[in-house]
């Protein structure tokens, strides 16, 4: 009986996180969408997560370009990252006959059959901050090329251990084992590595997008691997964690950390000299880019075919194949980080 | 037979050691066994509360989004960002947030008698909306030094969260094994009714599980929230699973009435060193796929020796 009414408990629980887990509050979207007209539109943008600080100052930047461009914007996303509350977000946009949706996919074949049904019911569909499947997706809003990342990567953690003549072990600190923007990079990190004979790959680690696992890695691979000279933290969470886990173990100048997140999530570390260089391109001018490719779609002012797209205040962007390119890396250091606040 | 399960997680933390410490003996260093200790602790604390709480025949799956509101309310509190308050606030309001969270769900599940699946369930939504809400989207920077010191602080020369842990886990032994309270919780969880008839209160013991463990998970945040410099929003996910893996795994049923502290522990330190020895063996780009599947293996180990010592059972 007890394992009976267990089973019983245990079904309702499920049902209970199939009701309840998935996005809430927004039956219809809030103005409702104007497919058909070619006035004010309604565009959907889809995080990978909701809530982090990298995301929100992406979301800040498409909503300017949302003001500028009459468009009704619906940021929204799993605050846990599930890829499958993810796809269930696309396809009821897709219902709601919004004109555009953005995709920033977490793992992008859990997301491309929902991409692709929205894409024939005549929805725009583009990706944006990491890429589908392109019969997924229209055209791929990319803030900057993976080997771009990876080689910045790598050449900055040289120049911040002391050059190319340093010897030892750069070991990874990634996001997860399926983050494809991650994986993509690693390719490119290692690649970019055989520039330097003298450093050589060690463990590679996931954070499972969590601070402390991040931390606690860090410093197990300083303990397990006394050569080693650099840690790679290729997550927004990895990073700070990664950090804070070598400023306790007292290697802060012995072992350099460098890796991917906001300015000012690091700022601190920056300051103390536990982390000399911090790698990103502009979030806000990224999400700005994504709502005027995706509004500019519609509107049919730009195909996805054509070589640039005037992107408002960013001016002319270069289009490569599918791909709409944001342009620069920025790498904040102590002289420069004080002048970007996201 | 409250010894059963024990051996089991035992031998398998001895072999895991053994063999990160033959392929790498920097594995033994006090350093390394003291950073061990370290990121056990919180889950141990949490995990001393659970198991009460499934030794009384109940579950709490909220744990882990607790754990996530108890640090957002503890940085909002303190940070000099947010609001500013003295930490010795913050550490008040975050205690009393985990007893009256646990509190609550105890309510529910004997006053209101739902299933503690449901309600905790239910409970796990509610705190993570609250917590989304308090974040507003960004992180929490900067917690101040007085919340800092309860992660990276010492007491006579042991770090707050080992002293924490030790203190918790020897409260909890002295409760279970020597206190009236104690007892009538594994009572409670064997058989609910034939408890009743002997005139426990049922209601109330499984009230006071379900707060202590509320109580705890905030105890829990305050050592291991305060050891990074900032709150991020994904504090607590997945906590409650582990916590429930430790249990389970430490030798407690999932049916309620039995258990032991020292089950806990090991399966604390069994569940929370894999992660270290994967990255001690140096299997370079492999641990990145090793690690789940460890723990689902170490995971069905102990739930099949659980159903074999059941069967033994039955059969005596």
């Amino acid at each position: 009986m007890r394992a009976k009414t267990l089973l019983a408990a245990a079904t309702a629980a499920m049902l209970l996180i199939g009701g309840c887990g998935g996005p809430q509050g927004q039956e219809g979207s809030p103005n409702g969408p104007t497919q058909g007209e070619k006035g004010r539109i309604t565009i959907c943008l889809l995080p990978k997560q909701k809530g982090i600080p990298y995301f929100t100052s992406c979301a800040e930047g498409a909503q300017e370009a949302a003001k500028e461009l009459d468009v009704e914007l619906i940021y929204d996303g799993p605050t846990d990252g599930s890829p499958e509350k993810a796809a269930a977000m696309v396809e009821k946009w897709a219902l709601q006959g919004v004109d555009a949706i953005c995709v920033s996919p977490n793992d992008p074949n859990v997301l491309a059959p929902a991409m692709k049904a929205a894409r024939q019911k005549g929805v725009k569909v583009i990706t944006w901050d990491a890429d589908a499947p392109s019969d997924a997706r229209e055209v791929f809003v990319n803030q900057a090329t993976a080997e771009q990342i990876g080689t910045a990567l790598v050449d900055t953690l040289v120049k911040d251990m002391g050059g190319k003549d340093v010897k030892g072990e750069v070991a990874i600190i990634t996001a997860t084992a399926t983050a494809a923007n991650q994986n993509e990079w690693i390719v490119h990190i290692k690649e970019r590595l055989k520039a330097y004979p003298n450093l050589r790959l060690g463990s590679v680690v996931p954070s499972n997008e969590d601070q402390k696992l991040a931390f606690q890695a860090a410093q197990d691979l300083i303990k397990a691997s006394p050569d080693l000279k650099g840690i790679l933290a290729i997550s927004s969470t990895a990073f700070p964690g990664a950090a804070e886990g070598i400023k306790q173990a007292g290697k802060a100048g012995q072992v350099q950390v460098t890796g991917l997140s906001t300015p000012n999530d690091m700022r601190a570390y920056v300051k103390d000299g536990t982390v000399k260089s911090v790698i990103l391109w502009n979030t806000k001018d990224l999400g700005y880019l994504t709502v005027q490719v995706a509004a500019q779609l519609v509107r049919g002012t730009f195909k996805g075919t054509d070589p640039t797209v005037k992107a408002g205040r960013l001016g002319e962007k270069r289009v490569e194949g599918d791909n709409v390119l944001l342009g620069d890396i920025l790498v904040f250091t102590k002289d420069n980080i004080d002048q970007f606040q996201f | 037979m409250r010894l059963r399960g024990v051996p089991g997680p035992a031998l398998v933390l001895a072999l895991l050691c053994a063999l990160a410490t033959a392929i790498n003996p920097a594995f033994l260093s006090p350093r390394n066994l003291t950073d061990l200790m370290l990121a056990a602790a919180p889950t141990l604390i949490a995990a001393c509360g659970l198991m009460l709480v499934v030794a009384s025949g109940e579950i709490d799956i909220s744990i882990g989004s607790l754990l996530g509101l108890c640090a957002a309310v503890a940085g909002t509190l303190s940070s000099p960002d947010r609001l500013g308050l003295p930490p010795s606030l913050a550490v008040a309001a975050t205690l009393a947030l985990g007893l009256g969270v646990g509190l609550l769900n105890g309510v529910l599940v004997s006053l209101v008698r739902v299933p503690s699946i449901i309600v905790t369930l239910g409970m796990l939504s509610v705190l993570k909306g609250a917590n989304e809400l308090l974040m507003g989207g960004k992180w929490i920077t900067r917690l101040p030094d007085g919340l800092r010191a309860w992660g990276t602080g010492s007491v006579l020369g042991v770090p707050v969260p080992i002293a924490a842990c030790a203190a918790v886990v020897a409260l909890t032994w002295l409760l279970a094994n020597r206190t009236a309270w104690g007892r009538r919780v594994f009572a409670v969880g064997s058989n609910a009714d034939s408890a009743r008839l002997a005139g426990i209160p049922v209601g109330r013991t499984k009230l006071a599980a379900f707060g202590l463990a509320g109580l705890l998970v905030a105890l829990a945040t305050l050592v291991s929230v305060p050891r990074l410099s900032l709150v991020d929003s994904g504090v607590g996910v997945g906590f409650e699973l582990l916590v429930v893996t430790c249990v389970v795994v430490g030798g407690v049923s999932i049916r309620g009435g039995t258990g032991t502290i020292l089950g806990v522990v090991l399966g604390v330190l069994l569940l929370s060193s894999v992660r270290t020895v994967l990255i001690f063996l140096q299997l370079g780009e492999s641990s990145l796929y090793w690690e789940r599947a460890i723990q689902g293996a170490l995971i069905l180990a102990a739930v099949m020796g659980d159903a074999a010592g059941r069967r033994r059972e039955a059969r005596a």
